[in-house]
């Protein structure tokens, strides 16, 4: 029983690394006031341009900074046209979803001759870490470097969120945009920032998610940008919260996976456990907020 | 302030359709640079793209076809946008509609009309209780309907695949399909030997109905001033609880017909996965079309001939279908921005 878990989670950690990405970077516009549903289209283009850049450069540093330089491109295009051009940006979002969705099968047809699925024999694999404490402390040590990054990054975000002005700021034009333009500050700006920090975070998760696989294929983000998004709606939109809320979902999808090797449950009602799990999930936490709201009104 | 200006109505037609039309010609420009940059035979590619979707009464036919689900399904959209509401859980309603269609078919074979009603209502009724309860989640809980109706879908979605492969399957076939509905099913043909059917004229109705709905009736009328304010709406004494479920149920119901009439109109059984992708592009149409109404049909056309010239740019030359999704995005990108409405308006303000 123990081991099993242990296993699940050891596998859920490396599940969590391009979710724990994806969703931190939605924290940057969510709490910048934006709703991005682009978080999807923004992994796929990442995961779709590191490997390229891997099998371009031979150099698994630089393709990564492709992947998330393409990925960080889109968002810069996504931020243009919503924030300059004063579009919606549940529209724009779903748009760029449709043109990663359309670029990256058009460019790995026409770089790899391959509408299907990429994969090199001689593509260089994520470096693990801490591999000599593997056997003692399965929990920490032994994952690939970008699990490790993912961490560190939203430590980062919570850095950059909580503790700097420009943080400060960013959170206050979600907050209250009248109040920061008050102060002479450009609400748009902050948006913009956000968005191209959403960018570079959604990136480097897609490129977690393909460099981990070592190849790509079409549509490989399956759907993990919404999960992202749900697992920030569901974290309260604080960082250690959507640690938990990715873990959580990362946890079911490592179940959902042990299940269809050791079960005989038709697999289609165990890759529907992830999605379940975010939909209660996401209930009981909207019930239990409208009730501490009715108890806080009666109170006050 | 807001400096208002008037416009006749004509006027403000023919300029609406300028902005439009200038947006699709920018487009285009954009695909045939995009051609022109990916083919070795961009003139090739460019014809059939262009002429392709025209070249027989079979492709003309089928192009329509294919608008027929697009349009049904964005008049459920505009209903819900229009209220304030949001469904995004067109793909698994389109499907779960296609399914219990079929299911009803399988089961009462040879009923003929009443056949065919028991199974469009059946879909209407599964597919539209499935996004009101999205709507009544957000009525009761303020769950966010952006989410629950995204999560419910997806698992939709995997159930209707277990369904198809498991105990409905037809075990002669290769594909993972179900058995065919029988021949008193099928929706009688327009346009031989094209698969367009009698689907459009109910699609037709639809959007004739929606748009009288929307701007002719009381309750039209308060669905859309809950949409512009709910704090106005409120006051004004509108039941605005009533308006987060009944346009999520009617936008439900409509993406459930829209795969019913798929399934009796052109594929007569539901295979695995045959609507992927249906209720992400009535969305689009839908916002093509601004979620007025009259304006689906030639929206739901337009999209219909992109994706029908990318298969045949495909079929005919050296370019990937997913070109389309390219052209789509720049239309998107472009259409929604207010900026650029402005300038194809002519206004100082928006």
């Amino acid at each position: 029983m123990i081991h099993t878990l242990t296993n699940l989670s050891v596998s859920a950690i490396t599940i969590m690394a391009p979710l724990l990405l994806a969703a931190t970077g939605g924290l940057f516009t969510e709490l910048s006031g934006m709703l991005n549903i682009a978080l999807e289209g923004l992994m796929l283009v990442g995961a779709f341009a590191s490997i390229a850049g891997v099998f371009l450069t031979d150099s698994l540093l630089l393709g990564l900074l492709i992947g998330v330089a393409s990925s960080m491109l889109l968002s810069i295009i996504l931020a243009s046209v919503t924030l300059y051009l004063k579009a919606n940006v549940f529209i724009t979002g779903l748009a760029a979803n449709l043109f990663a969705s359309g670029i990256t099968v058009i460019l790995s047809f026409h770089l790899f001759g391959n509408r299907g699925v990429i994969t090199f024999d001689t593509l260089k694999e994520l470096p693990d870490l801490f591999t000599r404490f593997a056997q003692q402390m399965p929990l920490i040590a032994g994952y690939h470097v970008l699990t490790y990054l993912s961490v560190v990054l939203l430590f980062a975000a919570w850095v950059l969120l909580y503790r700097t002005p420009f943080g400060m700021r960013l959170r206050g034009v979600g907050f209250h945009e009248q109040a920061l333009a008050s102060l002479g500050l450009s609400p748009h700006r902050y948006r913009f920032a956000a968005c191209v920090l959403s960018g570079l975070y959604a990136g480097l998760g897609g490129a977690a998610l393909s460099l981990h696989l070592g190849s790509f294929v079409p549509n490989i983000t399956a759907g993990r940008g919404w999960i992202a998004l749900v697992a920030v709606f569901l974290g309260q939109r604080r960082p250690i919260g959507i640690l938990l809320a990715s873990f959580i979902f990362a946890f079911a999808e490592a179940f959902s996976n042990y299940a269809q090797g050791a079960w005989s449950v038709p697999s289609e009602f165990l890759l529907a456990i992830p999605y379940a799990i975010s939909l209660f999930a996401i209930i009981f936490y909207s019930v239990f907020e409208t009730r501490k709201k009715r108890v806080e009104y009666r109170k006050g | 302030m807001r400096k208002i200006e008037r416009f006749s109505v004509l006027e403000y037609f023919l300029r609406s359709l300028f902005g439009i039309l200038a947006i699709v010609l920018l487009s285009v420009l954009m695909l045939i640079a995009a051609i022109f940059l990916l083919s070795n035979q961009p003139l090739t590619s460019i014809a059939s793209f262009f002429a392709g979707p025209f070249s027989s009464l079979y492709a003309i036919g089928n192009m329509i076809d294919h608008a027929v689900p697009l349009a049904i399904g964005a008049v459920g959209i505009a209903l819900a946008m229009r209220s304030g509401n949001m469904n995004i859980g067109g793909e698994g309603q389109v499907y779960a509609g296609a399914l219990v269609t079929t299911i009803v078919a399988l089961a009462l074979p040879g009923w003929g009309l009443t056949g065919i009603l028991i199974a469009l209502t059946s879909s209407m009724l599964v597919s539209g209780s499935v996004a009101g309860l999205s709507g009544w989640l957000r009525e009761r809980w303020n769950v966010s309907d952006l989410i629950t109706t995204f999560l419910l879908s997806n698992i939709i979605i995997l159930v209707v695949d277990y369904m198809v492969a498991y105990p409905f399957v037809d075990p002669q076939t290769n594909l993972i399909s179900t058995r065919f509905v029988d021949p008193s099913y099928h929706l009688p043909i327009l346009l031989p030997p094209s698969q367009l059917n009698t689907a459009l004229l109910i699609a037709l109705l639809c959007v004739i109905s929606a748009h009288l709905f929307l701007y002719r009736s009381r309750t039209g009328f308060e669905l859309r001033m809950v949409g512009d304010n709910e704090e106005f709406a409120r006051y004004a004494g509108v039941d605005h609880r009533l308006y987060r479920i009944l346009p999520m149920t009617l936008s439900g119901a409509l993406y459930g017909l829209g795969g019913a009439l798929a399934i009796l109109g052109t594929y007569h059984a539901t295979i695995k996965g045959f609507s992927a992708g249906m209720g992400w592009n009535a969305l689009l149409v839908a916002l093509i079309a601004r979620f007025k109404p009259a304006a689906i049909i030639p929206a739901a056309l337009f999209f219909a001939y992109i994706d029908a010239g990318a298969r045949s740019a495909m079929f005919y030359s050296d370019v990937t279908y997913e070109i389309a999704y390219i052209v789509q995005a720049v239309i998107f990108f472009l259409i929604s921005s207010r900026i650029l409405q402005r300038i194809a308006l002519g206004r100082r303000r928006v």
